[in-house]
C-alpha cells in the first residue's frame, strides 16, 4: 500500500467515511424495490385486466429483486470488512467519544439495516411464490 | 458579587419570560413546550369525553342517547381530536420541551417557529373542537373517505379539511425545528453515537413528517378543491376516483402510526435506563430499529385497503412488508427487556406505566401481525376487533408511555415530584379499565360487529361484551383523571423535588429548576449518560466552566455544532420573545376558518397580515449582521456569529421544509399518473391537453429565473451587490413570465377544471408550479429589498443562500410540471 | 398445500370453538360470527385465526414472563455479549422465521382465479343508502330482481358483481367469508362458497352515512334443489295489483313485476312478504312495523331516502299495509 493510499484510508474511517446517507442505503434499496414491484403490477393489472395472468410481471419482481439484493449485498460486503476492524474487543456498546467509533458505530448500524432491508425485500417476493393472476 | 453570579444574573435577565401579559409573547422552549403539553392534554380531555359518549351509546342495545347523525360527529371528532390533536401534537409539545436540556442546547434553534406552530396547533384545535357545539362537526369518520365526505357532508368536512390543514402546517414547522435541532445543536463532543437515543427517534420522526404529511396535504388541496370549486377528482361520474383519496389519505395514515409510536417509545428509551441504572443495552440494535422502522412504515399503506378490491398481489406485497415492519418493532422492546435483565431495577411509578406499556403494546402488536395477513383482514377489517388492536397500539404505544414520561419529567419542568400513592392507584385503574374496556372487543368484533354502528340489534348477542366494555371504559377514565388531578392540584406547600430526583445519566437532568436558560454553561460531552460516568459534571457545569457560561451582549445564544462529531462551530442567536409568531399564526387561521366560510374579504385580509406578520419576522432577528465576526465560546474558543450557505441552520431548515414541499408536489404527480392508470384514454376522449408550445416556454422562463438567481448569489458573493440586484430584478421579471406561460397552457386550450379529473389535475398543478414562482418572486423581492438595506452583503449572505435553494426546488416542480402536462398527452 | 394446512389447523380450530362456546355462553347468537364458519373461506380464516391466536398468546406469555422475571428475579451477572445475542436471538432471528412462515400460509388464501374458472351462480349487489338491490343472473343472462334478502346454493361457488350507485359499503357475510368494498365507478368481484346450510346475515361493513348499522341482511343457504325451487318462485310475477299503491305514486320508486309499478329508486317488492326482514335487515315484517314504516320512516332509520306518508289517512296507510303483506 502506498503512502497516499493509506491516508486515503484513514480518512475512510475517520472522516466522510459512513455518513448518515450511507447508513440509509440500504433501506432506500428496500423502498426502491418496493415501489418498482408494487407500481409496476398495479399499472399492469389496471391496464390489461384483472383476470389477466401475471407473467412478465413475476418477471419484473424477480428481477428488481435480484438487482435489490446485489445492491444490498454490495453494501454489506463493505460494511462487513468495517465490521472485522471493530468488533476485536467485544465492542458491542460504540460509546468511546472517538471519530473512529463514530464512524464504526455507523458502519454497525447500517450493516444491520442490510440485514433487515434484505428480509424485507425477500418478504415481499413470497406472494409471488403464489399467485399467478391480477385477481 | 462574584463574575460568577453576574453571568448567571446575566444568563438568567436576557432568558426571562416576559411578565404579566406579554408572557404570552414568550417563545424559549421550555415555555412554549409547557403550552404545548397542556393544550395536548386538554384536547385528550375532550377526545375522552367523547369516548365516553361512544360508550355510553353502546351500553346497551337500541340505546337513544344520541341519535345517529350526533353519534356520527361524535365519534369522528374523538378520532380526529386524538389522532391530530393529541397523538401527534404531544410528539412536537414534547420534544420541544425537553430536548434542548437532553442535547445541552439553550433553546432549539428556531424559537419563533416553535411558538408559531404551537398557536396554529391552538386555533385550528378550537376551531375543530369548538364545531361540534354548532352540531356541525365533522360526520364522515376521521378518515373522512369520499364520496359520502366530499358529497354529502356538511360545512364539517370543511372545517377538518381546513381545520387539519392548518394543524399540519404547525406539524412540519415542528419536524423542521427538530431536525436541526438534533443535528446541529447537540453539546460539543456529543458524537451522533453519543446522542441520547429520544434525539434519534425525534430524527427519525422528523424525517417521516417531512413524506407522510405532505401527501395528505396534497389530498386535502384536492379535497378542498372538490367541494369548493367542484372540481371532480374523487366524483367518478366525472373521471374521479374514491380510491385516490385512500391512496393519499393512507400514505400519510400508516407513517403517522409510527410518528405516534416512535417517540414515545422513545420516552421509555430514556426511563429504561434510569430506573434499571445502567445504559441501555443495544443502543445500535435501538438505532437501527428506529431507522428501519421509518423506512418500512412506508410500505404499509394499502393494508388499510386489503377490502377495496385491489389485485392480489397488491395485497401480498402490503402484507408482506405489514409483517416485515414487526422486526424492527420486536427489536425495541427486546432491548428494553435486555437492559432490565442487565440492570437491577428500582420501582417506580413510571416504570409501572413502562411495564403497563409493554404488556398492551405487545398484545396490539401480535394482533397487528394477525391483521397484516390479508385473508384475515379481508373478515375482521371495519369489525371491533380492528377497534380493539388500534386502540391497543396507540395505548400502549403512546398513552402509557407518555404516561410515564409526564411522571418521570413533571419534577423536571415543574420542580415538584407527583404523589407515589396516587400514581399507583392511577395506573392500576387505567390498565384494568382498559383492559376490562378493549380485551373482550376482540370477541366483540369475531362475534360480526362492525365499527361505527350507532345501535345494535339486543338479538345479535353483543350485549354483555358492550356492557362490559363500557364499564371498563370509565374506570379507564378515572384512572386518567387522577393522574390529570395530581398534575393540576395545587402543591406550593410541597417540598421542592431535589435536582436529578430520578439519579438519571443523561444531560437534560444537569439543569436547575427554574433556570430558563437551561444548562448554567455547556459541556463538553464524552459519554452517553455523563450525569453517572463523571462524578464532578454537575460541578464543573454549575461553576460555569463549559461554553457559553455568559451573555454579556444581552442576546439569547446556543451553539451549533457539526452534524456527526458535534464539533464547534457557531454561535446561533436566537430570537427574543415578541407577537409575531402569534400574529401570523391568527393571520394563518383566519385564512382557513374564513374560508371554511366562504368569507372572502376577510380570507384575503387574513393572507395579507400572514404575509406581512412573516416578512416582518424574517426581516427582524434572522440573519442579523453581527456587531463582530467571532466570539470566545468560553476557554479561548473563537466561533463565528454570522454563517451563511450549508453550514447554517438556516439552509438546512428551507432544505427541510422543501423536503416536505416537494414530497407534496409528488402526491399531486402522482394523482396525475393515478388518473392515467384508471382511465383507458388519458387525456379523455374529445379533450386535449395544454399542448407543448407553452408549457415548453413556461419551463424555458423557470429556468432562466432560477440561473438568474443562482447567478445573483455568485455575483454578491463576488463582492458585486449592485449587479446581483439587477439579476435579481431580472429573476423576479422572469419568473412572472413563467407563470403566465404555466396558466396560458391549460387556459388557451380551453380546458375546463369541473368537467373532468384530467383539465382538474392538470390545472392543479399549474397553480401550485404558479404558487411556488409567486413565492419565488417575493423571496427575490426580499433579498433585492435586504441588500438595498445593507441587511444583506457580500459577507453576509445568508438570505440568498437559502433563497437560491428555494429555487433549486422551485425549478425543479416547474420544469417536471411543464414536461408532464406537455409532454405526457403525447405518449398515450 | 392450502388443503393440508387447513386440515391441521381446523382440528385445533375446532377444539378452540368449544371452548369459546363455553366461555361466552350468553352470545349464543352466531349467525353474524366469523368463529362459526358455514362457508370455505371463513372456515379457512377461522383456523387461521386460531392457530395465530394461539401463537400469539404464547408469544405474549413468554415476553411478559420473561419482562417480570427481569423486573423481580435475581439478578445473575450478565454481559454486554449476553444482551446482544439476546436481541439477535428474541428480536430478530424467531420474527424472521414466524413471519416468513405465517406469510407463506397466510398469503395462500387470497383470492386467484381467472376468467376461465367459471363460478356456479352470479348474483348482481348493488349497494345504496341503505339497502341491497339483488338480481340473480339466469343461465340464459337475464336477471331476476329482488332485494334485502339474499339465498345462495349449498356447496356451490356463487360469485357477486359488486356496484355502488352513491358512497362506499362493504359487503360482508361473516359466517360465509371476508368482505369487500362496494365503490361507486368500481366493479368489484367476490367469490363466497356457503357449506353448511342455514340463515346467517349479512352487513354493510364500511361507515356510509346515518343509518349504516341499519344496512343488513338476511343470507339463506339452502340444498340447490330448494334454491332452484326459490329463485323460480322469485321470478313469477307479483300475487296481484293495487290501485292505491299505484295512485299513492308508490310505483314511481318501487318495482312490482306484472304490476303498472315500475320504479327502480327503492327495492322490488315483487314478493316482498315472503322476505324475513323489512327496512333491510332492520325489523321483522309485521303489520305494525309495515304501519310504522309507512308514518315515519326516518324515525325507524335516519337519512332514509323513502319520504313519510303522513299524508294519507290511517285507512289508507292500513289497505297498503295489508296489500304488502299479500306480497308473498
Amino acid at each position: 500500500m502506498t503512502e497516499d493510499n493509506a491516508v486515503k484510508e484513514v480518512e475512510r474511517e475517520t472522516g466522510s467515511g459512513t455518513d448518515l446517507w450511507s447508513v440509509i442505503i440500504a433501506p432506500f434499496i428496500w423502498a426502491a424495490h418496493f415501489l418498482v414491484c408494487y407500481v409496476g403490477a398495479a399499472i399492469y393489472c389496471q391496464k390489461l385486466g384483472r383476470d389477466a395472468d401475471l407473467g412478465d410481471i413475476r418477471l419484473l419482481v424477480l428481477g428488481a429483486t435480484a438487482v435489490a439484493l446485489v445492491g444490498i449485498g454490495a453494501s454489506t460486503f463493505r460494511l462487513w470488512r468495517v465490521r472485522g476492524r471493530s468488533l476485536t474487543d467485544n465492542d458491542f456498546e460504540y460509546e468511546h467519544d472517538t471519530p473512529e467509533e463514530r464512524h464504526r458505530f455507523l458502519s454497525h448500524v447500517a450493516l444491520m439495516l442490510c440485514v433487515l432491508s434484505a428480509v424485507a425485500v425477500i418478504y415481499v417476493t413470497i406472494p409471488m411464490l403464489y399467485l399467478s393472476s391480477c385477481r | 458579587m462574584t463574575d460568577r453570579q453576574a453571568e448567571e444574573q446575566q444568563l438568567a435577565a436576557v432568558w426571562e419570560s416576559p411578565k404579566g401579559w406579554r408572557y404570552w409573547s414568550d417563545v424559549n422552549n421550555t415555555v412554549v413546550g409547557l403550552w404545548y403539553t397542556a393544550t395536548a392534554f386538554a384536547f385528550m380531555l375532550f377526545g375522552g369525553v367523547l369516548a365516553l359518549i361512544i360508550r355510553t351509546q353502546l351500553a346497551v342495545p337500541e340505546n337513544t342517547l344520541v341519535e345517529a347523525e350526533t353519534y356520527n360527529q361524535v365519534f369522528t371528532l374523538h378520532g380526529t381530536v386524538m389522532m391530530f390533536l393529541f397523538a401527534v401534537p404531544i410528539f412536537e409539545a414534547v420534544a420541544i420541551l425537553i430536548l434542548p436540556g437532553m442535547l445541552g442546547a439553550r433553546d432549539l434553534p428556531f424559537p419563533r417557529l416553535s411558538a408559531f406552530g404551537y398557536w396554529c396547533f391552538l386555533i385550528g384545535g378550537v376551531f375543530v373542537c369548538g364545531s361540534i357545539f354548532f352540531n356541525s362537526a365533522p360526520d364522515a369518520g376521521w378518515f373522512m373517505y369520499p364520496p359520502l365526505s366530499t358529497e354529502q357532508s356538511g360545512i364539517g368536512a370543511d372545517i377538518w379539511l381546513l381545520g387539519l390543514s392548518f394543524i399540519e402546517v404547525a406539524s412540519i414547522a415542528a419536524a423542521v425545528e427538530l431536525i436541526v435541532g438534533v443535528l446541529k445543536c447537540r453539546a460539543p463532543g456529543m458524537h451522533i453515537n453519543l446522542t441520547p437515543l429520544y434525539g434519534w427517534y425525534v430524527l427519525v420522526v422528523g424525517g417521516m413528517i417531512l413524506f407522510a404529511f405532505p401527501p395528505l396535504i396534497a389530498g386535502d388541496l384536492l379535497f378542498e378543491l372538490e367541494r369548493l370549486l367542484d372540481w371532480p377528482f374523487f366524483d367518478v361520474t366525472r373521471g374521479g376516483d374514491p380510491i385516490l383519496w385512500q391512496h393519499l389519505f393512507w400514505i400519510f395514515g400508516h407513517p403517522e402510526v409510527y410518528i405516534i409510536f416512535l417517540p414515545a417509545i422513545a420516552l421509555l428509551a430514556m426511563i429504561v435506563p434510569t430506573f434499571a441504572q445502567r445504559p441501555i443495552a443495544g443502543y445500535s440494535w435501538i438505532v437501527l430499529s428506529a431507522l428501519g422502522t421509518g423506512f418500512l412504515s412506508f410500505g404499509l399503506w394499502v393494508h388499510h385497503m386489503f377490502t377495496t378490491g385491489l389485485p392480489s398481489i397488491s395485497l401480498g406485497f402490503f402484507s408482506a412488508a405489514s409483517e416485515a415492519v414487526a422486526i424492527p418493532t420486536g427489536i425495541q422492546i427486546f432491548a428494553f427487556i435486555s437492559t432490565v435483565m442487565l440492570g437491577s431495577v428500582v420501582r417506580s411509578v413510571p416504570m409501572l406505566f413502562c411495564l403497563g406499556a409493554l404488556a398492551i403494546f405487545v398484545l396490539g402488536g401480535l394482533t397487528g401481525v394477525m391483521v397484516a395477513v390479508a385473508p384475515f383482514d379481508f373478515q375482521v377489517h371495519d369489525s371491533y376487533f380492528i377497534v380493539a388492536h388500534l386502540h391497543y397500539t396507540l395505548i400502549g404505544g403512546m398513552l402509557f408511555p407518555v404516561m410515564a414520561g409526564i411522571v418521570y419529567y413533571y419534577p423536571m419542568v415543574r420542580g415538584k415530584t407527583l404523589s407515589r400513592k396516587l400514581g399507583i392507584w392511577s395506573f392500576w385503574l387505567m390498565f384494568a379499565g382498559f383492559n376490562i374496556s378493549f380485551l373482550p372487543m376482540h370477541l366483540t368484533g369475531m362475534l360480526g360487529m362492525p365499527r361505527r354502528v350507532f345501535t345494535y340489534g339486543a338479538e345479535r348477542g353483543w350485549s354483555e361484551l358492550n356492557l362490559l366494555s363500557t364499564v371498563g371504559a370509565f374506570v379507564f377514565a378515572a384512572g386518567f383523571l387522577i393522574l390529570v388531578w395530581d398534575c393540576v392540584r395545587p402543591r406550593r406547600q410541597e417540598p421542592d423535588a431535589p435536582r436529578n430526583v430520578w439519579k438519571a445519566g443523561t444531560l437534560e437532568w444537569a439543569a436547575r429548576f427554574g433556570d430558563n436558560y437551561g444548562l448554567r454553561s455547556i459541556p463538553h460531552i464524552d459519554s452517553r449518560y455523563p450525569l453517572w460516568d463523571d462524578k464532578d459534571f454537575t460541578r464543573k457545569l454549575d461553576a460555569g466552566e463549559g461554553l457559553l457560561a455568559s451573555a454579556e451582549e444581552g442576546k439569547r445564544e446556543t451553539l451549533v455544532t457539526s452534524v456527526l462529531d458535534a464539533k464547534p462551530i457557531q454561535i446561533l442567536r436566537v430570537a427574543k420573545p415578541g407577537w409575531l409568531p402569534m400574529i401570523a399564526a391568527i393571520g394563518l387561521g383566519a385564512v382557513f376558518i374564513f374560508m371554511t366560510f366562504k368569507w372572502w374579504i376577510p380570507t384575503a385580509l387574513g393572507f395579507a397580515l400572514f404575509l406581512w406578520a412573516t416578512l416582518r419576522w424574517l426581516w427582524t432577528g434572522t440573519a442579523e449582521i453581527p456587531e463582530k465576526e467571532s466570539k470566545d465560546a468560553g476557554g479561548g474558543l473563537m466561533l463565528p456569529l454570522y454563517v451563511s450557505g450549508v453550514r447554517s441552520s438556516g439552509w438546512w431548515a428551507m432544505f427541510i421544509t422543501m423536503t416536505g414541499d416537494f414530497t407534496a408536489f409528488l402526491a399531486l404527480l402522482f394523482g396525475y399518473f393515478f388518473f392515467w392508470t384508471i382511465h383507458p384514454d388519458f387525456p379523455p376522449p374529445g379533450v386535449t391537453g395544454p399542448g407543448w408550445v407553452w408549457p415548453v416556454m413556461a419551463g424555458m422562463a423557470v429556468m432562466l429565473s432560477w440561473g438568474l438567481t443562482f447567478a445573483s448569489r455568485l455575483v454578491n458573493a463576488a463582492g458585486h451587490p449592485g449587479q446581483a440586484r439587477f439579476l435579481l430584478v431580472a429573476g423576479g421579471i422572469a419568473a412572472l413570465v413563467a407563470c403566465l406561460a404555466v396558466l396560458a397552457g391549460p387556459w388557451t386550450s380551453g380546458l375546463d377544471p369541473t368537467t373532468h379529473s384530467y383539465p382538474a389535475i392538470v390545472w392543479t398543478l399549474a397553480i401550485w408550479v404558479v404558487a411556488h414562482l409567486a413565492t419565488g418572486v417575493l423571496m427575490q423581492g426580499y433579498c433585492f429589498a435586504r441588500s438595498l438595506h445593507g441587511k444583506m452583503t457580500p459577507r453576509y449572505d445568508a438570505d440568498i443562500w437559502n433563497v437560491t435553494l428555494y429555487w433549486h426546488f422551485a425549478a425543479i416542480m416547474g420544469v417536471v410540471t411543464c414536461l408532464v402536462i406537455g409532454f405526457f398527452p403525447m405518449l398515450t | 398445500m392450502r388443503g393440508h394446512m387447513r386440515r391441521g389447523a381446523t382440528t385445533i380450530a375446532k377444539v378452540s370453538a368449544l371452548l369459546v362456546s363455553a366461555a361466552t355462553l350468553a352470545a349464543c347468537n352466531t349467525e353474524q360470527s366469523m368463529l362459526h364458519p358455514a362457508g370455505e373461506d371463513a372456515a379457512a380464516v377461522n383456523s387461521l385465526f386460531w392457530a395465530m391466536a394461539i401463537g400469539a398468546a404464547i408469544i405474549w406469555i413468554i415476553v411478559m414472563g420473561t419482562t417480570v422475571y427481569a423486573v423481580l428475579g435475581k439478578k445473575r451477572p450478565k454481559s454486554e455479549k449476553f444482551a446482544d445475542r439476546f436481541i439477535l436471538l428474541g428480536g430478530v432471528a424467531f420474527p424472521t422465521v414466524t413471519l416468513a412462515a405465517l406469510l407463506v400460509f397466510g398469503l395462500a388464501l387470497l383470492p386467484d382465479w381467472v376468467r376461465a374458472d367459471a363460478p356456479d351462480l352470479r348474483v348482481h349487489v348493488t349497494a345504496e343508502q341503505y339497502w341491497w338491490r339483488i338480481a340473480y343472473e339466469q343461465p340464459d343472462g337475464s336477471m331476476v330482481d329482488t332485494a334485502n334478502e339474499l339465498f345462495l346454493p349449498q356447496g356451490q361457488t356463487a360469485e357477486f358483481v359488486l356496484n355502488s350507485t352513491d358512497v362506499i359499503h362493504s359487503f360482508w357475510i361473516p359466517t360465509l367469508g371476508g368482505k369487500i368494498d362496494v365503490i361507486p365507478g368500481r366493479t368489484n368481484l367476490w367469490r363466497l362458497k356457503p357449506t353448511e346450510a342455514g340463515v346467517y346475515r349479512g352487513v354493510c361493513a364500511e361507515f356510509c352515512g346515518p343509518s349504516h348499522a341499519l344496512m343488513a341482511f338476511p343470507v339463506i343457504v339452502e340444498a340447490q334443489a330448494d334454491f332452484d325451487a326459490r329463485l323460480a318462485r322469485e321470478a313469477a310475477p307479483a300475487a296481484a295489483s293495487n290501485d292505491l299503491f299505484l295512485a299513492t305514486g308508490c310505483g314511481a320508486c318501487h318495482a312490482i313485476r306484472g304490476t303498472e309499478a315500475a320504479g327502480r329508486v327503492g327495492p322490488d317488492l315483487t314478493h316482498f312478504a315472503s322476505r324475513r326482514t323489512m327496512a333491510a335487515g332492520t325489523l321483522p315484517i309485521s303489520a305494525e312495523n309495515l304501519a310504522a314504516w309507512l308514518l315515519d320512516p326516518d324515525h325507524i332509520k335516519p337519512d332514509v331516502r323513502m319520504p313519510g306518508y303522513d299524508s294519507l289517512g290511517q285507512s289508507e296507510r292500513d289497505a297498503l299495509v295489508s296489500y304488502l303483506l299479500e306480497l308473498r
